[in-house]
């Protein structure tokens, strides 16, 4: 909502800078979101008149202007718009102005003549883009006036944010009210006086409302030949001030009268009426209207229209039609004022899709009591500004008057509600500002305008905010506290979150949607239960469409996005809620059952391992990177999982992926990413990945460590190495060495792996440093020795292994 | 005997002069102290002598072994000092060699600020609450005193899954979840995701917000300005100043919105502050009567306030970060600097 300065001050007066009322204003609870000094920098610039143009006598591209300038001798200026001609009237900046684009004008010689000053176009001036001539002044300006004055452009305008329960403020008058409350002065409203002639509007047309829910009051007045034509200055002035382009006297005076009162009317031809009368209803089945701005829509049932004997001619309190609009033939004018009920108004709005100034008001809730003042404002200026006589009385029909709203306000509940002590007194005094009538014993009566007030705390905020939010004292709460609640979940998210961060990976957010493509790309099988996602009706985009089912996707995106900027080594993890619809998608839609949100952890590595300093080399990173990641992770929830082969998950490498089962339930896959899928994300690395099921990790996990003895008796370390076939899996020696040695071994770890030379063709080399020890005894070599020798015979027997020397 | 063991210090004191390294004093040691050593076998020599000789010349011995083993050690001690600084000198590195860094994660931007957020209220005696992020309109909406065909439903434009499920617009429904289930008091914040229709330079399609909500038998707004000064102040520096504005939200009233004193150039304008001096940081007001009457609290009985803040924005603020949607692209360059 745009302001005008000049134009507020007609109905309050006000000393105080733009800034100063800003800062006001928004301590009331009116954000100005600028401030915009229309004249500024013109203030040299003034109305010259070409007198004669001569050819420049060495630039064919030149001429010289002869420019009154309301002085007794004319300036001579050089100029090279195609427009200047003699007679034209155009803005002339004079020797010395600093123009808006910092250049200052000097005289100067042009080509050997000299200007005494510029001829400007409308850019120049900053008034407007139009950089293709001379701005044109209209005729009947006086050579000399300042351009300020003579566009009226002496003014400041701000733009106000109103939140949706201030529509009062909507309005010139409305912020004017809002002053008035900060200054005490008091409000001038406007005065109407119509003119009337004295043929009766009864004879000559007729309301009928045939939707009172929907309409409660439409008021209609006459005004009979007009003379369409432009609009006077002045009202040109005030409606360009704050960005209305003029049309013509009628429109203007309704947009006029729009942003006086706030309340939006409507001029129709009343010739252009069948049978010349009105009857507000309900669209009939099948209905078309062609809208002002020239669209046929398709109306609906329990849409609100204003029709003639035969059709509608207006969308009620959005926008009128356009075989009814006033034109350079209309003689005869019927003026609508009306109040609509806001709701019908915004959902008729909301179907079409049309948001206009009346329909943005309309559905705010304007005032029901100004129905009467606008049409009468109105009716007097058309009559002033375009003639004609306006008819005798106003038609107006209003079966839903309801009186004002009457609340009662307990003073000491104020003090109660805002921590404050204010007196009986003050508060009295503020809502008698705010132009309310408060009775001895504080029944409070709200003025129409004021739909938003209808509850005591309504009351209590517009005493807040006057009375001044500053002056409310600081306090801090003294109640009782709550129960605190233990929240593994969350301890158990840290946890994980902590780890992974020790663990190198830096933590993502990604957004909880994504294309749809990614299915495909990550090679999912067309019944994939992970394609059944949630589809956002209304995507800003179609990469921001679909509901994330799993988190693989989002991690390629990001090892890709890094890749794009040269960054191969990627090492993240996140942390977030997929959405699974609790029935196949498309029956959501008719239950409305509330999806399945669970959360999933994710990380992935690609590139290289190691920060590759000197001292620090790098590697690529491989499978058991990821592995040892997921492996520590579930180490420090407290669970010991079982690893096994998978090669059913198509994103991952059949042979160099798997899927960790805690107690038989599957609770992650883990593995690198199948070449195809590297290829569809263009990643030049092989990228490891692993998903995890938090919602399962949460239901196994165990974060309650208990303390376990750390042995007296010292441990023996033997190492030993095995050659065998090198198809059988490592995890197979190791559970033999485990199963063997039972209470003696304390830890096996695998320290080399060989293939190549020394070694037969299918066979591999394995060596383990295995440390043995007791909790009740120090192990004595021979112990050791029996222990290890029967390891070394199971393998062999078992595992066909042979020891290396 | 005497005049050998006179003549055996003699030259061994002379010797020592000589010796440069702690081999060649041991072997000057041997010499003279080995078990074919000239002073040992002179000692051997002492059972040969007479009664009346041998305690003169053992005391004499005594004295010569201990002036010279006084002057082997302290020469040993002298040359040990000498070698380990020399060896110290070669082992000498380059420190400004590279030092060897641990790879560690970092955590999110967004992550830090939400932390940092819980912390401040926790220790105002304020538990975390959780919800879903696809929520029906009713929670979102209509028990936030914002029912359908309200123009307040333009504030926020919404993410829809069906006609009556959408992603929500703010964290507040759990508001509404928590006083369902649970009677006065409350005290809680809710951190989580959000989402609206929106992608520019400040908006992305999804941001992060802390609802918070005080619920009691007498909270006033006093107590509300208290609370979120507080925070200001833990959050942002001890000099911020706070600024309350009068305000609408559909589920508050009255309502405000709060400004902090501009962390870039503390009030005196630039262009983070448009200029202006002041940085919206959230918004907040008493609860609404009608909210509580949703949840079958008694609007005479207890009042609250509730506030709600974007921690995308503050985040912004906090490490001045110029363009909101840089936080959701995960580039490793960026998570790497907080």
């Amino acid at each position: 909502m745009n302001v005008s300065v000049n134009w507020l001050k007609q109905y309050v007066d006000f000393d105080l800078s733009p800034e100063e009322l800003a800062d006001r204003l928004m301590m009331l609870g009116i954000e100005v979101e600028s401030i915009n000094r229309l004249g500024e920098g013109l203030d040299r610039v003034i109305v010259g008149k070409i007198n004669v143009v001569r050819e420049h006598p060495r630039a064919n591209k030149l001429v010289l202007c002869d420019v009154d300038v309301g002085s007794d001798t004319a300036l001579q200026i050089v100029c090279g718009a195609p427009n200047a001609r003699a007679g034209l009237l155009a803005p002339v900046a004079l020797v010395g102005t600093e123009l808006p684009s910092g250049v200052t004008v000097g005289t100067a010689e042009i080509r050997g003549e000299e200007s005494q000053g510029m001829l400007c176009s409308e850019s120049e001036l900053n008034i407007s883009d139009e950089a293709s001539g001379l701005m044109e002044l209209p005729v009947n300006l006086q050579a000399g006036m300042p351009l300020v004055e003579a566009l009226g452009l002496d003014d400041v305008t701000m733009e106000l944010e109103i939140t949706p329960n201030r529509p009062d403020c909507l309005s010139i008058i409305g912020v004017a009210r809002e002053i008035n409350v900060i200054t005490g002065n008091s409000l001038r409203l406007p005065q109407s006086k119509v003119q009337e002639s004295s043929t009766d509007v009864r004879d000559l047309t007729s309301v009928a409302i045939e939707a009172p829910d929907l309409c409660p009051r439409y008021a209609a007045r006459l005004i009979r030949g007009v003379k369409i034509a432009s609009s006077p200055t002045w009202l040109q002035h005030r409606l360009e001030a704050i960005g209305m382009g003029p049309i013509n006297n009628v429109v203007d005076v309704t947009n006029f009268v729009l942003m006086e009162y706030g309340h939006p009317l409507h001029a129709f031809d009343y010739h252009r009426l069948a049978e010349n009368r009105i009857v507000v209803r309900r669209v009939n089945t099948g209905e078309i209207l062609k809208t002002l701005d020239e669209e046929e829509r398709l109306l609906t049932f329990d849409m609100l229209v204003i029709a003639d004997a035969e059709k509608p001619v207006a969308l009620a309190g959005v926008m009128g039609g356009f075989d009814s609009e006033i034109t350079n033939q209309t003689v005869d004018v019927l003026l609508e004022s009306a109040y609509f009920h806001p709701s019908s108004i915004r959902k008729t709005s909301k179907t079409l899709g049309m948001h206009t100034e009346a329909s943005h008001r309309f559905e705010r809730g304007v005032d029901p009591e100004s129905v009467i003042p606008a049409i009468n404002r109105a009716a007097q200026l058309i009559a002033e500004i375009a003639g004609g006589e306006v008819s005798a009385g106003i038609i107006d029909v209003y079966p839903g008057k309801r009186g004002p709203a009457r609340i009662v306000l307990r003073p000491e509940r104020v003090n109660f509600v805002l921590g404050t002590e204010i007196t009986s007194h003050q508060i009295r005094e503020i809502l008698t500002r705010l132009g309310f009538t408060v009775s001895d014993d504080f029944e409070v009566t709200v003025p129409t305008f004021r739909p938003d007030v209808e509850r005591e705390i309504d009351l209590i905020e517009e005493i807040a905010r006057v009375y001044g939010y500053d002056n409310i004292p600081i306090a801090l709460p003294q109640g009782t506290l709550p129960t605190p609640r233990v929240d593994s979940k969350w301890m158990l998210r840290e946890q994980v979150k902590t780890y992974l961060l020790d663990c190198g990976m830096m933590e993502a957010i990604n957004y909880s949607f994504y294309h749809p493509d990614v299915f495909d790309r990550i090679r999912l099988d067309v019944d994939d239960p992970l394609r059944g996602a949630l589809q956002i009706r209304n995507p800003l985009v179609e990469d921001f469409s679909t509901m994330r089912t799993t988190l693989i996707p989002s991690m390629l995106e990001n090892a890709k996005r890094n890749a794009n900027h040269q960054v191969n080594d990627v090492q993240l993890f996140e942390i977030a809620k997929v959405f699974i619809p609790s029935a196949p998608a498309e029956s959501v839609e008719t239950k409305g059952e509330f999806p399945n949100e669970l959360e999933r952890v994710a990380g992935i590595i690609t590139g290289s391992v190691g920060t590759d300093v000197y001292g620090d080399p790098q590697r690529p990173a491989d499978f058991f990177d990821i592995k040892g990641i997921v492996e520590g992770l579930l180490d420090v929830c407290g669970i010991s999982g079982e690893i096994i082969n998978q090669t059913e998950h198509p994103t991952f490498h059949p042979g160099r992926s798997a899927e960790i089962r805690v107690s038989g339930q599957k609770i992650c896959v883990l593995g690198e990413i199948h070449p195809e899928v590297i290829e569809r994300y263009d990643l030049p690395n092989k990228a490891y990945l692993f998903e995890l099921d938090f919602e399962e990790l949460l239901e196994v996990s165990n974060l309650n460590n208990e303390f376990e003895p750390i042995s007296i008796y010292p441990s023996v370390n033997r190492d030993l190495a095995i050659v065998l076939d090198a198809e059988i899996p490592s995890s197979r020696p190791t559970n033999v060495i485990k199963s063997v040695a039972g209470k003696y071994v304390n830890s096996i770890r695998l320290f080399d792996l060989y293939t190549g030379e020394q070694v037969p063709d299918g066979k591999k080399s394995l060596a383990y440093a295995i440390e043995y020890h007791s909790n009740t005894q120090t192990l004595t070599d021979e112990i050791v020795d029996q222990v290890h020798e029967r390891i070394v015979r199971t393998l062999e027997s078992e595992l066909d292994a042979e020891l290396r020397s | 005997m005497q005049k050998q063991l006179n003549q055996i210090e003699t030259e061994a004191l002379e010797s020592l002069e000589n010796v440069e390294n702690l081999a060649e004093l041991e072997s000057l040691r041997v010499k003279y102290f080995g078990r074919k050593g000239t002073f040992t076998a002179l000692m051997r020599g002492m059972g040969k002598l007479s009664e009346e000789e041998r305690p003169i010349i053992g005391k004499l011995a005594n004295t010569v072994r201990t002036r010279l083993t006084e002057a082997f050690d302290g020469l040993s001690e002298t040359l040990t000092q000498q070698e380990r600084q020399q060896k110290l000198a070669l082992e000498k590195i380059d420190i400004t060699l590279p030092g060897r860094r641990p790879m560690i994660g970092k955590k999110h931007p967004v992550t830090q600020s939400l932390e940092r957020i819980q912390e401040i209220f926790r220790g105002m005696g304020f538990q975390i609450a959780e919800g879903p992020e696809i929520e029906h309109e009713y929670y979102n909406f209509d028990a936030l005193n914002t029912p359908q065909d309200h123009p307040a439903r333009d504030l926020h434009d919404t993410l829809y899954i069906t006609d009556s499920l959408l992603l929500r617009t703010h964290t507040s429904p759990v508001q509404v979840r928590i006083m369902e289930k649970q009677k006065p008091p409350v005290r809680i914040i809710v951190p989580g995701k959000a989402y609206r229709r929106d992608y520019d330079i400040s908006h992305t399609p999804m941001f992060h917000q802390v609802e918070g909500l005080l619920v009691d038998y007498r909270v006033t707004f006093s107590e509300l300005k208290g609370v979120l000064h507080s925070f200001a102040r833990q959050m942002f520096g001890e000099g911020t100043r706070v600024r309350f504005r009068p305000h609408f939200f559909p589920f508050t009233e009255p309502s405000v919105e709060v400004d902090i004193s501009c962390t870039v150039c503390n009030g005196k304008g630039c262009r983070t502050c448009s200029w202006t001096g002041w940085l919206e940081i959230l918004g907040a007001g008493s609860v609404d009567p009608n909210v509580f009457s949703y949840v079958d609290y008694d609007p005479n009985q207890v009042t609250g306030f509730a506030f709600g803040m974007g921690v995308d924005r503050i985040a912004m603020l906090r490490f001045g970060i110029p363009d909101l949607r840089m936080i959701f692209e995960n580039d490793m360059r960026f998570l790497r600097q907080f």
